[in-house]
């Protein structure tokens, strides 16, 4: 019950407070979006596997996040962003992919 | 491979399995049962839900204004068009009002000579019998981006230069013609051809072939007399061996068009008056 009003409460603030994004952390943002996504279907896998443990998630979700922009920056930095986005995109994308499938064979047995 | 099968066969965070080792279950437990662990989960998902709602309203606040700015300048483009078309026929108009004034003031002060200035500098659009020649690059040698003919590299034989178009124009002059204009760019006094990259540029107008020289003149005698000269000759030979393709036919009325301006910025008469001995 905590959990689902966890989602509401974030949900509801990010369309509430509208937070403005600052301009040096925004090329970050859709990362971060595609790391929160993987963690989130990560946690409902673990969850579905038996072994979720809430500290794992957290820890993880932020590490994701923090590892994915860094990422990005440093590629910015060095002039292959773009390229390291892809890379990020495609990992992450990967994983979602394969935790869903997890996630599919546990709810139809199929 | 080994670095996608990596990937697939540890979509699940591994710290899942080890937390779950530490803690010794194995099990069925699907949902956090303690209230930190609950907590835990919901603050993890305040955060996973915070990010995703604003990267969503992120992108919703981005598109506007991204299609707005490109709106304002297709809108500008627009714009700059309209202005430019407005002012190329303010100029068009200015430009005819000034050739008729030119027309009008030369009546008034050289007779009927003004009318043949007029004619001979291209200045108005003329019209009579003459002949239409017709040159096309040789088969299988337009659009393959290769030089010119005789060009550096001999790669492309088969394309019309600029100094062959020179020749026919000076030929078709040679032979009688009175007035001549290329590809709808009537030659004037002031008019040179040459050539850029490619292209050969008439009055600094880039043409394409097949290129289509319109000469008034006295019809098949000036295509008789053309063909015969020595410039007629050298067209035949480049038709002969680079494969340049060329028609000619004489017509019974031949339209050409004024040329564009015909602007004299320095020159100017000789004042007779001060008696110039040279």
């Amino acid at each position: 019950m905590i959990a689902v009003l966890g989602l509401i409460v974030g949900v509801v603030a990010g369309l509430v407070l509208q937070p403005v994004v600052p301009t040096a952390v925004e090329p970050y943002l859709p990362i971060a979006v595609v790391a929160a996504l993987d963690a989130v279907f990560g946690g409902l896998r673990s969850m579905l596997d038996g072994i979720f443990d809430d500290k794992v998630f957290v820890v993880s979700f932020l590490s994701n996040v923090v590892v994915a922009a860094l990422i990005v920056f440093l590629g910015d930095k060095l002039g292959v962003g773009a390229q390291l986005s892809t890379g990020v995109v495609v990992v992450l994308g990967i994983r979602i992919f394969s935790n869903a499938a997890a996630i599919r064979r546990h709810i139809f047995r199929a | 491979m080994s670095l996608l099968n990596n990937v697939i066969d540890h979509s699940l965070d591994d710290g899942y399995a080890e937390a779950a080792a530490r803690r010794g279950v194995t099990g069925r437990s699907h949902l956090p049962t303690t209230l930190r662990a609950k907590l835990g989960l919901a603050f993890g998902l305040v955060l996973a839900a915070l990010v995703v709602t604003v990267g969503a309203a992120q992108a919703q606040r981005a598109a506007p204004t991204v299609e707005k700015e490109r709106q304002e300048l297709i809108d500008r483009v627009e714009g700059g068009t309209a202005d430019a078309d407005d002012l190329q026929g303010e100029v068009d108009g200015l430009r005819e009002s000034v050739a008729a004034m030119q027309r009008k003031a030369l009546e008034r002060h050289g007779g009927d000579k003004g009318e043949l200035t007029a004619l001979l500098s291209g200045s108005t659009p003329v019209q009579g019998p003459g002949i239409k020649l017709v040159i096309d690059d040789a088969k299988g040698s337009g659009g393959d981006g290769g030089g010119p003919r005789e060009g550096s590299g001999f790669a492309d034989t088969g394309r019309l230069r600029d100094r062959d178009l020179q020749r026919v124009v000076n030929g078709l002059w040679e032979s009688g013609a009175e007035a001549v204009a290329v590809n709808g760019q009537r030659l004037t006094a002031l008019s040179a051809i040459r050539a850029a990259g490619d292209a050969i540029l008439v009055d600094n107008k880039p043409l394409a072939p097949p290129y289509t020289l319109l000469a008034i003149g006295d019809g098949q005698r000036l295509s008789t007399t053309f063909q015969d000269s020595a410039d007629g000759q050298y067209l035949h030979v480049i038709q002969e061996n680079y494969g340049i393709r060329t028609s000619i036919a004489a017509q019974d009325e031949v339209k050409l068009p004024a040329a564009p301006s015909v602007n004299v910025r320095t020159a100017r008469p000789v004042e007779e008056e001060k008696g110039s001995t040279e």
